[in-house]
């Protein structure tokens, strides 16, 4: 145990947020709208768990010299039910084929007893990445406090940027919220009686036995990171126990929303990029009991992206907008909307894993081409082509052509596309995504995101994809 | 370079249907309409035709596969009958294949029909069709215009156009086609349109408006095709001969290999590059020409890579009135894809229709004067993923 640490941390929200008043005055008619403050995080039409996960993954350095051994993927939005998304993670990072992969569902503290259960002593190195897109019903409390994004950290052995101290643990049916699968919403319960049971029957029994672990008071807590499914709950529980740290998952919720099985890593991601050397952070995760955590900083990261991400972005202040995005509203887009893209199950065996890996290939003339063809592009080479597996989603690359498409169906018009060119050499007609703030020029700089391709509703299947972005978001202005 | 087939096939007669939303027609009510009248212009019967070929692109929505509604259609009596498909470019391969068949010495008498009925479809816009099922993995499914409008901002990044000026030459090529489309009376869309009317249209897909866009037509097309000697033997006299028929197919260079800049369309200028070579001309001695105008930007960027411009002069050219009905090289004078209409399969014979009807001189006020030569550019896919078709028509000597 005392050899493991966290190497690394990463953090994605999406480019959208929406701001709560904006549905405050859409819903001052029926009393509902909430208190108006603040924002949440939407998902794209194109994003779900998985995307986001991803993303969050690729922000999260990987240790250097040592691979993957172990990817855990934790979430309470699954697109899949029956489709591994850890198996997708791997492939759109292109891990080895062999490497341990895990699914964690059906908890919102999945994802700290992952973590805990990597820092107690699992061999090699492991990357647990949480990502959430909930669907909740248009005027619920959920719908506008909720929010859509993805947390990642990675373990393995040897120094780090932070080490267990101790933890603590203690398993709950409460029903703060629940979702069924049945219902596809989830139904909360009364703010109060969640504040005063949480805190009573497993946040602070849960923080006391991992103080106690770890020996130490809570005093000596700098950042504390503490999902609230309730407001108030963190301030209730420092009164409580003597906490003085301030709770990361404030601001993540004001600016963000609050974002379940992700909530938690990426507070962490957030105290870790703040903490210095020396200080102890608390980490809690919250949803059917509560796992706590007590972290040592050890070292300094070198990244922010979770201060990143809550800095940047692109309002979103249309009611309706948001509905659609978020399933609230089906919106009837027209017979053109009408097609359905079937992916044959023997399609995406052969080609799926250089598909979501974005591998293309090097022919033996130099050229990289995707995706690899019987006989190489390249008009130097006239036999049929052996290639060198060539993966281009960090590649730098360039709008060649483009264009914004208002004519076919996208649930979030327009359709961006075009030729991109990659600085070694490949190039791929592409659609580009995060759009909406700066629509990108010829030769403007893109960077690769990983979404969804398209969605066949009438098997309710996705395919994956990776699209082309802005390489810079625009910067939000800040909070109200 | 090979033979070719230079004056070794004429058109004796052609067909083409009043283009448009035929809600009152079928495919083989269209199909028949139009091969009556090249029958009737071709004063042959139909048991002398030795061969055919039918040309639809969207089999899904309309005409039905193979080459069967064709054969049924028109009954046509035990013969070779083919269907081709090559996207927007099937109505000239038609017309390629049945001019093959006629100068290679298999066949006397060949027909070349194409047809599409695409207002079945309940929408506006061509149907959004699968791309292969490994490539709906990763290609984006953009529309036609979506894939078009991408050659004006790399045509503008090319040259340093100015995107006004570069609007407003687009917004010239859709006014000067609504012009002349008024005097066709097979046209969809007769009515002359104001360039303030085109330049504040809504936007399709950036930057083209809703006047930069050809709509998508029903109809059909037909050319009856014979040897010289067989139209001689019937006595006509000013015979249209096909001068050349090149096809240009990319094969990924340009969307995977990185030379192409995305301003120009490849394929045309080698397709017609090959084309004057076979036909024994320069683009100099083209009096008319029918260009695949499936959207503005397309048109004036063809007439660079028809070398009627020079590279990043057409705009300018454009402006000018160069193809327009009174200009230099006069562009669809029946007012092209923008206004006569677009039935896929059958626009390539269309082309070739008013080349045809130009050189008969039988084009009513339309008319042009001192033509040897037409040229018909028909163009499938997409800029980055294209198929280039361009036949040379002329006097027979």
């Amino acid at each position: 145990m005392a050899n493991r640490s966290i190497q690394s941390t990463g953090a994605y929200l999406p480019l959208l947020r929406f701001e709560r008043k904006s549905a405050r005055a859409e819903l001052s008619w029926a009393g509902l709208g909430g208190n108006g403050r603040g924002r949440r995080a939407v998902a794209g039409w194109d994003e779900d768990a998985l995307t986001q996960a991803v993303e969050a993954a690729r922000e999260a350095a990987l240790p250097v010299g040592e691979a993957i051994a172990r990817v855990v993927f934790a979430s309470t939005s699954s697109a899949f039910s029956d489709r591994s998304q850890s198996v997708l993670l791997s492939q759109a990072l292109n891990l080895p084929r062999d490497v341990e992969t895990v699914d964690l569902a059906n908890c919102r503290r999945s994802a700290v007893s992952a973590l805990l259960h990597a820092l107690r002593g699992a061999e090699g190195a492991e990357l647990i990445v949480a990502g959430e897109k909930r669907a909740t019903q248009p005027g619920s409390a959920a719908n506008l406090t909720w929010g859509d994004g993805a947390g990642a950290v990675v373990v393995s052995n040897g120094p780090g940027v932070a080490r267990l101290l101790g933890a603590g643990r203690v398993n709950l049916d409460l029903l703060d919220s629940y979702t069924s699968v049945a219902r596809g919403f989830p139904y909360l319960a009364e703010d109060r009686f969640v504040r005063d049971v949480m805190l009573s029957e497993a946040l602070i029994p849960a923080a006391q036995a991992a103080l106690a672990d770890a020996g130490l008071q809570a005093s000596d807590v700098v950042l504390a990171v503490v999902p609230e499914p309730v407001s108030g709950l963190y301030a209730a529980a420092a009164r409580k126990l003597g906490l003085t740290a301030p709770n990361m998952i404030e601001r993540l919720g004001a600016e963000a929303g609050e974002l379940g099985a992700a909530a938690p890593l990426f507070g962490l991601a957030m105290a870790l990029e703040q903490a210095e050397p020396g200080q102890i952070v608390l980490l809690a995760g919250c949803g059917n009991g509560c796992d706590v955590l007590l972290l040592e900083v050890t070292g300094k990261t070198r990244r922010r992206p979770a201060h990143q991400a809550l800095d940047e972005g692109a309002p979103l202040t249309n009611y309706s907008r948001l509905l659609s995005l978020t399933g609230g509203i089906q919106l009837d887009w027209g017979p053109r909307a009408e097609v359905n893209q079937k992916v044959s199950a023997s399609v995406l065996v052969r080609h799926g894993r250089e598909m979501h890996g974005f591998i293309g290939g090097r022919d033996q003339g130099g050229n990289v081409q995707f995706p690899k063809t019987p006989f190489p592009v390249n008009p130097a080479l006239s036999e049929p082509g052996r290639y060198e597996d060539v993966i281009l989603r960090d590649e730098p690359a360039r709008v060649v052509s483009i264009t914004a498409d208002r004519l076919n169906f996208t649930p979030d018009p327009p359709f961006y596309f075009g030729l991109v060119q990659f600085e070694n050499g490949a190039r791929v007609v592409m659609e580009h995504c995060d759009a909406k703030g700066v629509a990108p020029e010829v030769g403007a700089p893109v960077r690769m995101r990983f979404r969804i391709k398209a969605i066949d509703r009438q098997r309710q299947f996705r395919s994956y994809f990776w699209k082309a972005a802005p390489l810079e978001r625009p910067q939000l202005a800040a909070k109200e | 370079m090979a033979q070719g087939i230079r004056d070794k096939a004429v058109i004796l007669g052609m067909g083409c249907t009043r283009f448009g939303e035929r809600w009152d027609m079928s495919s083989d009510m269209l199909m028949a309409e139009a091969f009556g009248e090249a029958l009737a212009d071709a004063g042959i019967s139909r048991d002398q035709i030795g061969a055919a070929w039918l040309g639809s692109a969207l089999d899904d929505v309309n005409v039905g596969n193979s080459a069967i509604p064709l054969a049924t259609a028109l009954r046509l009596p035990s013969m070779p009958v083919t269907r081709v498909e090559n996207m927007c470019a099937t109505g000239t391969e038609a017309l390629r294949a049945a001019t093959y068949a006629v100068a290679s010495g298999a066949v006397d008498i060949a027909l070349a029909l194409g047809a599409e009925k695409l207002k079945d479809t309940g929408f506006g816009g061509l149907p959004i069709r699968t791309k292969g099922s490994v490539n709906d993995l990763w290609m984006p499914y953009g529309s036609a215009p979506g894939t078009f409008a991408q050659l004006a901002g790399a045509y503008a990044a090319r040259y340093g156009i100015d995107a006004v000026d570069l609007k407003r030459a687009m917004a010239h090529v859709s006014w000067k086609s609504h012009q002349n489309g008024v005097h066709a009376e097979k046209a969809h869309l007769r009515k002359a349109v104001s360039m303030e009317t085109i330049l504040n249209a809504p936007m399709i897909a950036d930057p083209l408006g809703l006047y930069d866009c050809s709509g998508v037509s029903d109809g059909a097309a037909a050319a009856i095709i014979c040897t010289p000697e067989i139209a001689r033997s019937l006595s006509r006299d000013a015979l249209v001969s096909v001068k050349s028929v090149q096809v240009c197919a990319s094969n990924g260079w340009e969307m995977q290999y990185g030379e192409w800049d995305g301003s120009y369309v490849r394929n045309t200028r080698i397709a017609s590059g090959r084309a004057y070579e076979e036909a024994g001309i320069t683009a100099a001695d083209l009096g008319l020409t029918e260009v695949h105008d499936c959207f503005s930007i397309t048109e004036l960027v063809t007439m660079e890579d028809l070398g009627l411009s020079q590279d990043g002069r057409a705009v300018f050219d454009v402006l000018d009135g160069a193809f327009d009905a009174d200009g230099r090289v006069p562009c669809q004078t029946d007012g092209g894809l923008k206004c006569f209409g677009h039935p896929i399969g059958a626009s390539g014979l269309r082309m070739a229709y008013e080349v045809y009807t130009q050189l008969k001189g039988r084009a009513g006020v339309r008319q042009l004067k001192n033509i040897d030569f037409g040229l018909a550019h028909n163009l499938g896919g997409q800029p980055s993923n294209s198929v280039a078709a361009v036949s040379v028509l002329g006097r027979l000597e």
